[in-house]
């Protein structure tokens, strides 16, 4: 580094500090915006963003816990945001700050973790099914599939209690969210029943054991999926018959904020159907966003993996919150399956 | 002189304090509250989180987590008295040698550990190369058992051995070997009975160090074990994430600490008392 790069980058770190524009901190998922989007908001708005990202509801949470944590904005999946209401970290939103509230499907415009969007305005939604080889044939179309004899060795779950957990549910034809012990306890049979079958538990790395063809069937997020199917011809994606778990991921303030009226701008501004539609095409996402569904290219409106038929999104169950109880009961269960 | 002394130690008293012996106070005062409704901690106090670590289950946990580090340690200490010894013989070569036996620091545990996945999968360079030679027809299951987790924690603490080791091995009279010749001893001899007890302090040094990482560890039980099983580590690492039980994972950090400190502290004494 000679005197003039030294110079250089120290007037702009003055630069830096004197920028007088208001700064919001956002954090979110990575993976899940248009490169374009936050230059855009920042262009637009005349103030400056902050743009942090995390990989698990677990680590945004253990960050913003204690409440001084400096972000504005998270984007916890919905059944983090009655927990997160409870330990006081929300601020309520101002719809009248949101008039592009309206551009969301009706099935997010009452969800029923905030049926009146109080506190969350669903952003992205993900679902958790079944990702395989085509080679299989016939190929696997239900949870029972995955407990077929002729995938041992070659067959993953996602390492998570509640994926898992839940899956044994759907298999037995119960909900996903039952907090019923004889329920659990039959769920937690079946997963045991299966673990010999199993290479691993594993959760998105399993992408590229599935297109290297190491993993015949993977338990696997569609958005992951959808990363395998784009580097793979072979790889196909299943929601199962039996129905499966939703996972929607919500834009929330936190109370902490000193900045709500711009989080809110930055919210509509997502709720934008361009730019929506931006976000959910570079991310190769599923948006909660109507209007922009209308403006996709028809390939991507198509695909089925993100945007399944309606008859599809029956079969979807969303994820609720776990009563601390029977969470107990679930780890118990989890830790059960990972020693037998 | 007495007051110079003081200030001269506040530094690291300091240290101490605020990085060893708050936090784990806080770890303390978390295991004997009551978990909150969703994550964090509230009253009243009890103790029911350690009595809940009594559990046959978590202490078949404990147990594994035990043979895993064992093993670990016995075969880390196999291949790195050997490794040792040649570098404390290896006249100019020595800081070469040493500095490779540091190199993998340079890059991350992590990364490091997802690249013995490579090798270790189906279609990695173990299998593929095995395969094309035709040594084997399908692919050996190296990856997602026991085995591939003891190898990653040899091949992620083996320096941790290595270093200690060559401490002593350096420092160790040549006069002495010599003399065992002298006397008669042949080479095996002299290795068991004057090299061995004379490196003792290098391998306790090496054995701590190696064995109490990886009684710990959480990485690479999930990552090369697949999840399949846990260690301690994992169930700790549950509590505070996806069971949301923040005081059962304190408990069971804390109860870790009071099995392993006395084996540890037995194990320093025997130094200073000079059995080995």
């Amino acid at each position: 580094m000679n005197r003039r790069v030294f110079l250089l980058g120290a007037s702009g770190l003055a630069a830096c500090t004197h920028d007088r524009r208001p700064r919001l901190n956002v954090f979110n998922w990575s993976s899940y915006i248009a490169p374009g989007t936050v230059p855009r908001f920042e262009a637009e708005f005349g103030v400056r963003v902050r743009y942090g990202l995390y990989e698990s509801n677990e680590e945004m949470l253990a960050r913003v816990m204690g409440g001084n944590s400096g972000w504005d904005m998270v984007f916890p999946t919905g059944y983090i945001v009655k927990p997160m209401l409870a330990n006081g970290l929300l601020a309520a939103l101002d719809h009248t700050q949101l008039p592009n509230l309206a551009q969301l499907e009706p099935r997010f415009q009452q969800p029923d973790w905030d049926p009146e969007l109080k506190w969350s305005v669903p952003y992205m939604v993900t679902a958790a099914g079944i990702a395989y080889n085509r080679k299989l044939d016939p190929p696997p179309r239900a949870w029972a599939d995955m407990w077929d004899e002729r995938l041992r060795g070659k067959l993953t779950m996602l390492d998570d209690p509640f994926d898992t957990i839940g899956a044994a549910l759907k298999k037995l034809g119960l909900s996903v969210n039952t907090g019923d012990r004889e329920q659990l306890k039959r769920a937690e049979a079946e997963a045991i029943k299966q673990k010999p079958l199993l290479r691993a538990y594993l959760n998105a790395e399993v992408r590229d054991q599935l297109v290297s063809g190491d993993v015949l069937a993977a338990h696997m997020w569609n958005t992951t999926a959808q990363q395998a199917m784009d580097s793979s011809a072979e790889i196909g994606f299943a929601y199962p018959l039996e129905g499966y778990a939703v996972y929607p991921d919500c834009s929330v303030i936190l109370r902490e904020s000193k900045r709500p009226e711009l989080a809110h701008k930055f919210i509509d501004f997502l709720l934008r159907p361009d730019i929506a539609a931006a976000n959910a095409l570079a991310a190769r996402t599923t948006t909660t966003n109507a209007g922009a569904r209308k403006i996709f290219p028809v390939e991507f409106r198509n695909n089925r993996t993100l945007y399944p038929a309606e008859e599809t999104i029956a079969r979807g169950e969303w994820a609720k919150t776990v009563d601390p109880d029977s969470q107990r009961l679930r780890d118990r269960m989890w830790t059960e399956i990972k020693s037998a | 002189m007495k007051r110079l002394r003081a200030w001269f130690l506040a530094p690291s008293w300091t240290v101490m304090l605020s990085l060893f012996l708050f936090p784990m106070l806080i770890i303390l005062a978390y295991s004997l509250l009551t978990r909150g409704t969703y994550g964090g901690i509230s009253l009243p106090w009890s103790v029911e989180s350690y009595q809940r670590f009594a559990d046959p289950i978590y202490l078949g946990i404990l147990w594994r987590s035990f043979w895993i580090a064992g093993a670990s340690t016995v075969i880390s200490l196999l291949l790195g008295f050997p490794l040792a010894l040649f570098i404390s013989r290896a006249g100019k070569w020595k800081n070469l040698y040493l500095s490779l036996v540091i190199l993998p620091f340079w890059t991350s545990f992590l990364v490091r550990t997802y690249a013995w996945m490579f090798l270790l999968r189906d279609t990695g360079l173990v299998n593929s190369t095995l395969q094309k030679m035709g040594i084997i027809h399908d692919p050996l299951p190296l990856l997602y058992n026991d085995g591939a987790v003891i190898l990653g924690l040899v091949y992620g603490y083996l320096p941790f051995m290595v270093l200690p080791l060559f401490g002593t091995l350096e420092k160790l009279d040549r006069n002495l070997l010599e003399a065992a010749a002298d006397l008669g001893a042949r080479p095996w001899a002299t290795l068991l009975r004057v090299v061995l007890p004379l490196s003792a302090p290098g391998i306790r040094a090496g054995v701590i160090l190696v064995f109490i990482p990886c009684l710990g560890a959480y990485l690479t039980p999930d990552l090369l074990g697949g999840g399949k099983s846990v260690m301690i580590g994992n169930l700790i690492q549950n509590q505070f994430t996806t069971a949301r039980d923040w005081p059962f994972g304190s408990a069971i950090s804390l109860a870790l600490m009071a099995i392993v400190m006395p084996l540890l502290i037995a194990f320093v004494r025997r130094d200073e008392e000079g059995l080995l």
